[in-house]
C-alpha cells in the first residue's frame, strides 16, 4: 500500500488511462459517423435535404473534423506527457525538471496562430452566414381559383401552445411584415393549416415566423436550421427542399408544458401535386346529401338539426357545431354563421387549428400522432378517440379545472360520451380528401 | 521561529490610507468598487428606458407616454437643485477638514435638505403624471420611466438617510477631523447618484423623441 | 502593532470567560461551538460553511438530475409529469449554477485569497459573513418553493418572457426563482466588493499584482465580473417581478414589451456567469499542475492576461445565446466572430498547462488527476463550444441536446472536476489531515467514466435532432439507445460522488492514526502552505516579506552554480509554527446573520402578505442598525467607529467601520 503522502499511481496504472481519453474522442468523433447512418432518424442535422441544410453542413463538417483533429492532438498529449514524465514519488528524488518558466515566443505564436485559424474560420462563417440569410427575388405561377397568379413563396408561420399554424396568402403581392400587426388578429388567408404544410420542391420559400403566446421556434432539420417564434416579431427565414417527401420537425425553444410534443411536419410537392394540394385547400370543406341539409340549415340559422339519427357522421356533425366550433373552424360551415364571421378560438392565444381539411393530414394535435395507421392506411381511432376524450392526458395542456376568467392554453376535454366520440370522428373523417398512400407511409411520428 | 508581533497593515480595520497595498483605504476602495457596479445597474435601467420609450402600447387608451408630458422646466429646476447639493457636500466636507464643526452640520443639512426638495420634485412630478393618466402600469414607456427615475429617486434618498445620520453623529460630538474620510466617502456616493441624475436628465428629458 | 490586551479581543487559539457590558451589543467571542459558527467572521470559517453548504446542493442538484435522467431513459416515460419534469430541470439548472458551483467556488476564495496574499482576514470581516448568511438564506429561500411555492420555479433557469409571466406561469415558482436569485445576488455582489478590496489593498509587502499566485487572480477577475454582471441580472429580475407583482408593462407584447430584452438583460449577465463558473477552477488547476509537475506554471504573465482578456472579451458575446432569436443577420455576424475570438485566449491556457507538463515529473495525485482531467474535458467542452460559434452551423445545433452536452463539459467537466481537485490539494490545510488518495482516485476515475457516459451521447442526440428541455421524447426518431446509456453514467456519477462522500468520513476517522501532514505535504508553491496544517486562527505568526512570485518555493529552493534546483531551507525550517499568542482578531458578530434572515422574510411578504416586509424590513433595519453601533473590536484604537447607518439592503455602499 503506496504511503499516500508520498506515492502514487504506478506507472502501470498508467496504462489503464490509454483506453479512457482517445476512446472517448474516438467514441464521440464515431458516433458523429454512425448517427448519420441511423436510418429511423427523422429529425437528423447531419443529413441535409436542401440547399439550405447543405451549406449549413459544408461549413459544419470540416469544422467538425478540425474540432475533432485538434480534441485528439490535446488528449494525445495529455496522455503522451503522462506516460512519459509520470513518477510514483518524489520521495529520494532531489532532481528537478528544467525550470523554464515561459517562452515568449512560443506563447506569442500559439496566440496568434489560433487567431488566424479562427479568422479563417470567421471568413468562411460569414459567406455561409450571408448565403443563407439572403433571400431570392423568386416567384413562381399558380392557379389560385381559376386565375393566374405570380405568387412569390412566403408563408406565415404562426407559433401557440402546442401547434404550429401556417398560412398562405396567395394574392400575388409582396407580404410587408408591418401590414401583418397583431399576430391574433391576422389578415384573412387563402389557405390556413396546422400541423403540417405543403410546398414545392425545388423552390426557395420564405417564411415569416411569429407567436401568439409564449417563443417558439421552428426547425426542420433536414432542410434549414431553427429560428425562434417571438410574440410581437416577425422573423424572416426560409424553406426548400431537393426532392418530394415528408420532413420532420419539432419545436426547439421551451414553452411550457408540451414543448417536447409540438411537432410539425413539412410536406414537399411536385409543382404539380403543390397544385392540386391548392387547389383542394382553398375549397370549403364539402358535404354529402346527408349532411348538406344540417349544413344548410346552421349557416342560416346557426342551428341544424338531425333527423337521421343512423347517420354517425351527421350526428358528430352536430357535436362539433355545439362543442367544438366556437373554437375550430371549418371553412363552409361556421365561417360565416348568422351573418357574422369566426372571429378566432377562446383559448389565450385566440386561435385552434383550422380543420377544413383535417382528413388531409397525416399527423393530428400538432404534428405529434399518426391521423393513418402506417401498415394499412386505416384511420387512427385509438389515438384520436384518447385526444378527443381528454387532450390534457396525451399532451399535458392547461385548458381544465381552471380559475374564473383564466383562459385555456390548448384543447380542454369536453365531457363526451364514447358515442359522441365516435360519432365526431365520423364526421371529421369526411374532411378530406385523403391523403395519398405515399404521404401516409412517409409519416411515422410514433 | 516566529515572533509574536504582527506587523501594522495587516489589520482588517485599518482606516488609514497608508498601509493598503494601493494607498486608498479599504472603505474608500470599497465605495469605488460599489460605484462601479452601479454604472451597470443604471445602465441596464437606462438601456431599457431607451428600448422602451416610445412604446405606447396599442389602443387608444395606452397612447401617452411619459415625453409627451414633461415639465421641462419644471425638471431642470429640480435637476439644478440636486446639482447644488453636491457643491454644499464638498463645502461640508471642506468645513469638516478645518474643523469646523457648526458649518460641518450646516452643509450637511443643507445637502441634505436640497436632496429632500429633489425628492419632492420627483413626487410631485410623478403624481402629476398620474392624474394625467400615466401611472407605472400604463404602458413599458412609462413602466421603464418610473422604474429607473424611481430607483434613482431611492438612492438619493438613502443618500438622504447616510447624510442625516452624519449630521447626528455631529451633533453628538462624534464627528470630528479624523472622520474626514467618511464624509468623503459618504460624498463620493452622493456625486456618483448625481452624475447618474445627469445621465438620466439628459436621455429621458433632453434628447428629442421621434 | 501591540498586543492588545483587552477583554473584548479575541485571544488567538482560546475563548475566555464572556462579559457582557453592553448587552445585545456586545461582541460574541469565538470558539468552535454552533453558536460561534453563527457569529463567525473569520474567512476560514465561512469558506467551510460555503463549501459545505455547496456539497449539500450539490446533491440536491444530483438528485434533480437524477431524476431528469430517469425519466428520460426510456421514451414515453411516466416517471414525473410534464408538470413536475418542467420544475425538476429548472431547477437542477439554478441550484448547480447558483447553489453549488458558485458558492464552491466561493469556498476556495474565501479560505484562501486572504492566505495566498499573506493577509489576516479579509477587508470586510463581518461583511464577509454576511454574504454567507444572506447566500444561504436565499438559498433556503428558493427551495422552500418546493414547499409553501405550489412546487419549484418551472420556467427553465433563463426564464425567458413571456413564458415568465404571469399568464403563462401563474403558480409562485417563478416569484421564488426571482426573488431567492436577487437575494442571493445581494452576496455575491457584496462579496465581490470585499475580496476585489482585500486583493488590491491587502496584499503582503512586496507582494505587487504579478507576485499573487495565479488562483487569486482568476478569482480576481472573477469578482470583477461578479461586480458588472449581477446588477444587469438585478435588473432583469426586478423587471420581472415588477410585471407579475404590479402588472407593469415590461415583457407583455400586447401592449408593446420586447421578449428579447428580457433574454438581452439575462445573457449579458449569463455569459460573463460562465466565465465566473470556470475562471475559479482554471485558477486552482494553474496551482497544482505545477506543484505535481515540479515546474513553474509555463508563461505566467500569459496566463494571467489571458485570463483578464476573458473577462473583457466575454462581455461581447452574450447574443450568441440568441442566435436564432431575430435579432438581425448584422448582429448574428459581429457575435458570431467576437465568439470565435474569445477561444484564443481560453486555448492559450491549455498550452500554457500543457507546456507546464512538458519536461517535468508528473506525479498522479488525486488533485493531479482532476486537474489533468479538467483540462482534458474543458478542451472537449471548448471545441464544441467553437462549433456553436458559427452562427449558421449553430441554427442545427441550439436548443438541442448537443448544447447540453458542451455546457456540461465546460462548466462539469471543466469547473466541477478543477473544484474537486482543488478540495483534494487544499483539504489538508483546511482540516489538518488528508484525503485518502486511493479512494479519491476511484473517485476520479468512476467520475471521469460516468461524465463521459452521461454527457458524451448528448453530442450524437443533439446532432440528430433531440430538442433540450423536453420532458420526453417519441420512440423512432432514434434517440432510445443514447439516451439510456446517459442515464446509466448519470448513476455513474453518482456512485463517485458517494464514494467522495464516504472519503470525506474515513479520512476523518483515520486520521488520528496517521501522520500530520504538516504545513506542506505536496511540497507546493504559494504562502498557504508555510504556516500549519490545520490554518491557525491568525493565519501568519509574521507577515511574509514576498521577492518573488512562488514565494514560498524560494524559501525552500535556489539555484546552485549550474542553475540547478536545489534545496535551501526544509519545510519545518522555512515555515511558521503557528505559535503566535495575543494575535488581535476580527471579533465575531450575530448582525450579520439576523440582517441575512430578514430578506426572505420580505420575499414571503412579496409573495404571500405584504405585511410580512414590513416584518423583515424591520428586522433587517435593526440589524444594519446595531451592526453600525456594535463596538469595533479594539475600541482602544486610536481610529474611533462609525455610527452612520448603512443602508438596508446591506450591498455595502455607505462606509462602515472597516468591518
Amino acid at each position: 500500500m503506496p504511503n499516500t503522502l508520498t506515492e502514487t499511481t504506478t506507472v502501470s496504472d498508467m496504462f489503464k488511462i490509454r483506453g479512457r481519453l482517445p476512446g472517448v474522442g474516438l467514441l464521440l468523433l464515431f458516433g458523429l459517423l454512425a448517427a448519420g447512418c441511423a436510418s429511423d432518424a427523422e429529425l437528423d442535422t447531419l443529413d441535409p435535404q436542401s440547399e439550405v441544410a447543405e451549406t449549413i453542413w459544408n461549413l459544419a463538417f470540416p469544422v467538425f473534423i478540425l474540432a475533432g483533429v485538434v480534441l485528439v492532438l490535446i488528449c494525445g498529449a495529455v496522455l503522451y506527457l503522462a506516460l512519459k514524465h509520470g513518477v510514483r514519488t518524489y520521495e529520494g528524488d532531489d532532481e528537478f525538471p528544467e525550470q523554464i518558466s515561459h517562452n515568449n515566443s512560443l506563447e506569442i505564436a500559439w496566440t496568434i496562430v489560433p487567431a488566424l485559424i479562427m479568422a479563417a474560420i470567421g471568413v468562411f462563417t460569414i459567406i455561409t452566414h450571408i448565403d443563407i440569410n439572403g433571400t431570392d427575388d423568386n416567384s413562381i405561377t399558380i392557379d389560385v381559383a381559376g386565375e393566374s397568379v405570380e405568387w412569390e413563396p412566403t408563408i406565415v408561420v404562426v407559433g401557440q401552445q402546442w401547434w404550429w399554424e401556417y398560412r398562405y396568402y396567395l394574392d400575388g403581392s409582396q407580404i410587408e411584415t408591418a401590414d401583418l400587426g397583431d399576430p391574433r388578429d391576422l389578415p384573412p388567408a387563402d389557405i390556413v393549416t396546422s400541423g403540417q404544410f405543403a410546398f414545392p420542391t425545388g423552390t426557395e420559400v420564405e417564411l415569416i415566423i411569429t407567436s401568439r403566446d409564449v417563443i417558439h421556434s421552428h426547425k426542420i432539420p433536414a432542410l434549414n436550421g431553427t429560428r425562434d417564434a417571438v410574440p410581437g416579431r416577425y422573423t424572416p427565414w426560409k424553406i426548400e427542399a431537393n426532392g418530394p417527401g415528408v420532413y420532420f420537425g419539432q419545436c426547439s425553444e421551451f414553452c411550457g408544458l408540451s414543448h417536447s410534443r409540438m411537432r410539425m411536419q413539412a410536406v414537399a410537392m411536385t409543382d404539380d401535386d403543390f397544385q392540386a394540394w391548392i387547389d383542394m385547400q382553398m375549397s370549403d370543406a364539402t358535404f354529402d346529401e346527408s349532411l348538406q341539409g344540417y349544413v344548410d340549415a346552421y349557416r342560416e340559422t346557426g342551428v341544424g338539426s338531425v333527423d337521421d339519427v343512423e347517420n354517425d357522421a351527421l350526428r358528430g356533425l352536430d357535436v362539433f357545431t355545439t362543442q367544438c366550433a366556437s373554437c375550430h373552424l371549418v371553412g363552409g360551415l361556421n365561417d360565416l354563421v348568422n351573418g357574422e364571421t369566426y372571429d378566432g378560438a377562446d383559448t389565450l392565444a385566440g386561435s385552434a387549428p383550422n380543420l377544413t381539411h383535417l382528413a388531409n393530414n397525416t399527423t393530428f394535435a400538432g404534428g405529434l400522432f399518426n391521423l393513418y395507421n402506417n401498415e394499412d392506411g386505416s384511420l387512427n381511432r385509438d389515438d384520436l378517440a384518447a385526444w378527443i376524450r381528454d387532450p390534457n392526458a396525451v399532451k399535458a395542456n392547461r385548458a381544465n379545472d381552471l380559475p374564473d376568467g383564466v383562459l385555456p392554453r390548448g384543447m380542454p376535454a369536453h365531457n363526451l360520451s364514447e358515442r359522441q366520440i365516435n360519432d365526431v370522428i365520423a364526421f371529421l373523417e369526411t374532411l378530406g380528401p385523403r391523403p395519398t398512400d405515399e404521404r401516409i407511409a412517409a409519416t411515422e411520428v410514433e | 521561529m516566529s515572533t509574536a508581533t504582527v506587523e501594522s497593515h495587516d489589520t482588517p480595520t485599518d482606516h488609514n490610507d497608508h498601509g493598503t497595498s494601493t494607498g486608498i483605504s479599504n472603505t474608500k476602495l470599497a465605495m469605488w468598487t460599489f460605484l462601479g457596479s452601479e454604472c451597470l445597474l443604471f445602465g441596464g435601467l437606462i438601456s431599457t428606458y431607451l428600448l422602451y420609450k416610445t412604446r405606447r402600447g396599442p389602443g387608444p387608451d395606452n397612447t401617452a407616454i411619459p415625453t409627451d408630458i414633461f415639465d421641462i422646466p419644471f425638471t431642470s429646476v429640480s435637476s439644478f437643485v440636486l446639482l447644488m447639493s453636491s457643491l454644499t457636500m464638498v463645502l461640508a466636507l471642506s468645513a469638516l477638514t478645518r474643523g469646523d464643526n457648526p458649518a460641518t452640520r450646516a452643509w450637511l443639512l443643507a445637502t441634505a435638505m436640497l436632496g429632500g426638495v429633489f425628492i419632492g420634485g420627483q413626487v410631485y412630478e410623478f403624481t402629476s403624471f398620474l392624474r394625467e393618466g400615466v401611472g407605472f402600469t400604463h404602458n413599458p414607456a412609462s413602466s421603464a420611466f418610473y422604474t429607473l427615475t424611481g430607483f434613482h429617486g431611492v438612492h438619493v434618498s438613502l443618500g438622504i438617510v447616510m447624510l442625516m445620520s452624519l449630521f447626528v453623529a455631529s451633533k453628538q460630538g462624534k464627528l470630528t477631523p479624523k472622520h474626514t474620510e467618511t464624509v468623503e466617502i459618504v460624498g463620493l456616493y452622493w456625486h456618483f447618484v448625481d452624475v447618474v441624475w445627469i445621465f438620466i436628465f439628459t436621455v429621458i428629458y433632453l434628447i428629442p423623441v421621434e | 502593532m501591540a498586543i492588545t490586551e483587552e477583554p473584548l479581543a479575541l485571544a488567538s487559539g482560546g475563548a475566555s470567560n464572556v462579559e457582557r457590558p453592553l448587552g445585545a451589543l456586545t461582541r460574541p467571542k469565538g470558539g468552535n461551538g454552533w453558536r460561534d459558527w453563527l457569529s463567525t467572521v473569520d474567512h476560514k470559517k465561512i469558506g467551510i460553511m460555503y463549501g459545505v453548504a455547496a456539497m449539500f446542493f450539490f446533491v440536491v442538484g444530483g438528485v434533480e438530475a437524477l431524476l431528469i435522467r430517469v425519466q428520460l431513459a426510456a421514451p414515453e416515460g411516466q416517471v414525473l409529469s410534464a408538470e413536475v419534469y418542467n420544475q425538476v430541470f429548472t431547477m437542477h439548472g439554478v441550484t448547480m449554477v447558483f447553489l453549488f458551483i458558485m458558492p464552491l467556488a466561493a469556498a476556495f476564495a474565501n479560505y484562501l485569497i486572504p492566505l495566498q496574499i499573506g493577509a489576516r482576514d479579509v477587508a470586510f470581516p463581518r461583511l464577509n459573513a454576511l454574504s454567507f448568511w444572506v447566500w444561504i438564506s436565499g438559498a433556503v429561500f428558493l427551495n422552500s418553493s418546493w414547499i409553501v411555492g405550489g412546487g419549484g420555479a418551472d420556467c427553465g433557469w433563463f426564464c425567458y418572457s413571456p413564458n415568465s409571466g404571469l399568464a403563462f406561469s401563474p403558480s409562485h415558482g417563478v416569484d421564488f426563482y426571482a426573488l431567492g436569485l436577487q437575494i442571493a445576488g445581494i452576496a455575491s455582489l457584496v462579496s465581490a466588493i470585499n475580496l476585489i478590496v482585500t486583493v488590491l489593498n491587502m496584499r503582503a509587502p512586496g507582494m505587487s499584482l504579478f507576485r499573487m499566485p495565479v488562483l487569486t487572480w482568476m478569482l480576481l477577475v472573477t469578482q470583477f465580473l461578479l461586480l458588472f454582471a449581477i446588477p444587469v441580472i438585478t435588473v432583469a429580475l426586478f423587471l420581472l417581478m415588477f410585471d407579475r407583482l404590479f402588472d407593469a408593462q415590461f415583457f407583455n407584447p400586447e401592449t408593446g414589451g420586447d421578449p428579447l430584452l428580457w433574454q438581452h438583460l439575462f445573457w449579458i449577465f449569463g455569459h460573463p456567469e460562465v466565465y465566473i463558473i470556470i475562471l475559479p477552477a482554471f485558477g486552482v488547476i494553474s496551482e497544482i499542475i505545477p506543484t505535481f509537475s515540479r515546474k513553474p506554471l509555463f508563461g505566467y504573465s500569459f496566463m494571467v492576461f489571458s485570463g483578464i482578456a476573458i473577462g473583457f472579451m466575454g462581455w461581447g458575446v452574450w447574443a450568441h445565446h440568441m442566435f436564432v432569436s431575430g435579432i438581425g443577420p448584422f448582429s448574428v455576424a459581429a457575435f458570431s466572430l467576437s465568439t470565435m475570438f474569445i477561444a484564443v485566449p481560453t486555448g492559450v491556457k491549455i498550452l500554457n498547462w500543457l507546456a507546464t507538463m512538458w519536461g517535468g515529473k508528473l506525479r498522479f495525485t488525486t488533485a493531479m488527476l482532476f486537474s489533468v482531467g479538467t483540462v482534458a474535458m474543458f478542451t472537449i467542452g471548448g471545441l464544441s463550444g467553437v462549433t456553436h460559434s458559427l452562427a449558421p452551423a449553430d441554427t442545427q445545433q441550439t436548443d438541442t441536446y448537443y448544447i447540453v452536452a458542451h455546457f456540461h463539459y465546460v462548466i462539469f467537466g471543466g469547473g466541477v472536476l478543477g473544484l474537486m481537485g482543488g478540495l483534494y490539494f487544499w483539504w489538508p490545510k483546511v482540516f489538518g489531515h488528508m484525503l485518502n488518495e486511493t479512494l479519491g482516485k476511484v473517485h476520479f476515475w468512476v467520475m471521469l467514466i460516468g461524465f463521459n457516459l452521461t454527457f458524451g451521447p448528448m453530442h450524437i442526440l443533439g446532432l440528430q435532432g433531440m430538442s433540450r428541455r423536453i420532458d420526453t421524447y417519441s420512440p423512432g426518431f432514434g434517440f432510445e439507445f443514447w439516451n439510456m446509456v446517459a442515464t446509466i453514467g448519470s448513476f455513474t456519477i453518482a456512485l463517485s460522488v458517494l464514494v467522495f462522500f464516504f472519503n470525506v468520513w474515513k479520512s476523518r476517522r483515520d486520521a488520528p492514526n496517521l501522520p500530520a501532514p504538516g504545513p506542506d505535504p505536496w511540497d507546493a508553491r504559494s504562502l498557504e502552505w508555510m504556516i500549519p496544517s490545520p490554518t491557525p486562527e491568525h493565519n501568519f505568526d509574521t507577515v511574509p516579506t514576498v521577492e518573488g512570485l512562488d514565494e514560498w518555493w524560494h524559501r525552500k529552493y535556489g539555484y546552485d552554480e549550474d542553475k540547478r534546483v536545489v534545496r535551501i531551507a526544509t519545510i519545518e525550517e522555512a515555515a511558521q509554527d503557528g505559535s503566535a499568542q495575543g494575535v488581535h482578531l476580527p471579533a465575531p458578530s450575530f448582525w450579520p446573520l439576523v440582517l441575512a434572515l430578514g430578506l426572505p422574510i420580505i420575499g414571503y411578504g412579496l409573495i404571500f402578505n405584504l405585511w410580512l416586509c414590513v416584518v423583515g424590513g424591520a428586522l433587517a433595519g435593526l440589524a444594519v442598525y446595531s451592526w453600525a453601533l456594535e463596538p469595533v473590536d479594539d475600541p482602544d484604537a486610536d481610529h474611533g467607529h462609525d455610527d452612520h447607518h448603512d443602508d438596508s439592503d446591506g450591498d455595502g455602499d455607505g462606509a462602515e467601520g472597516g468591518e
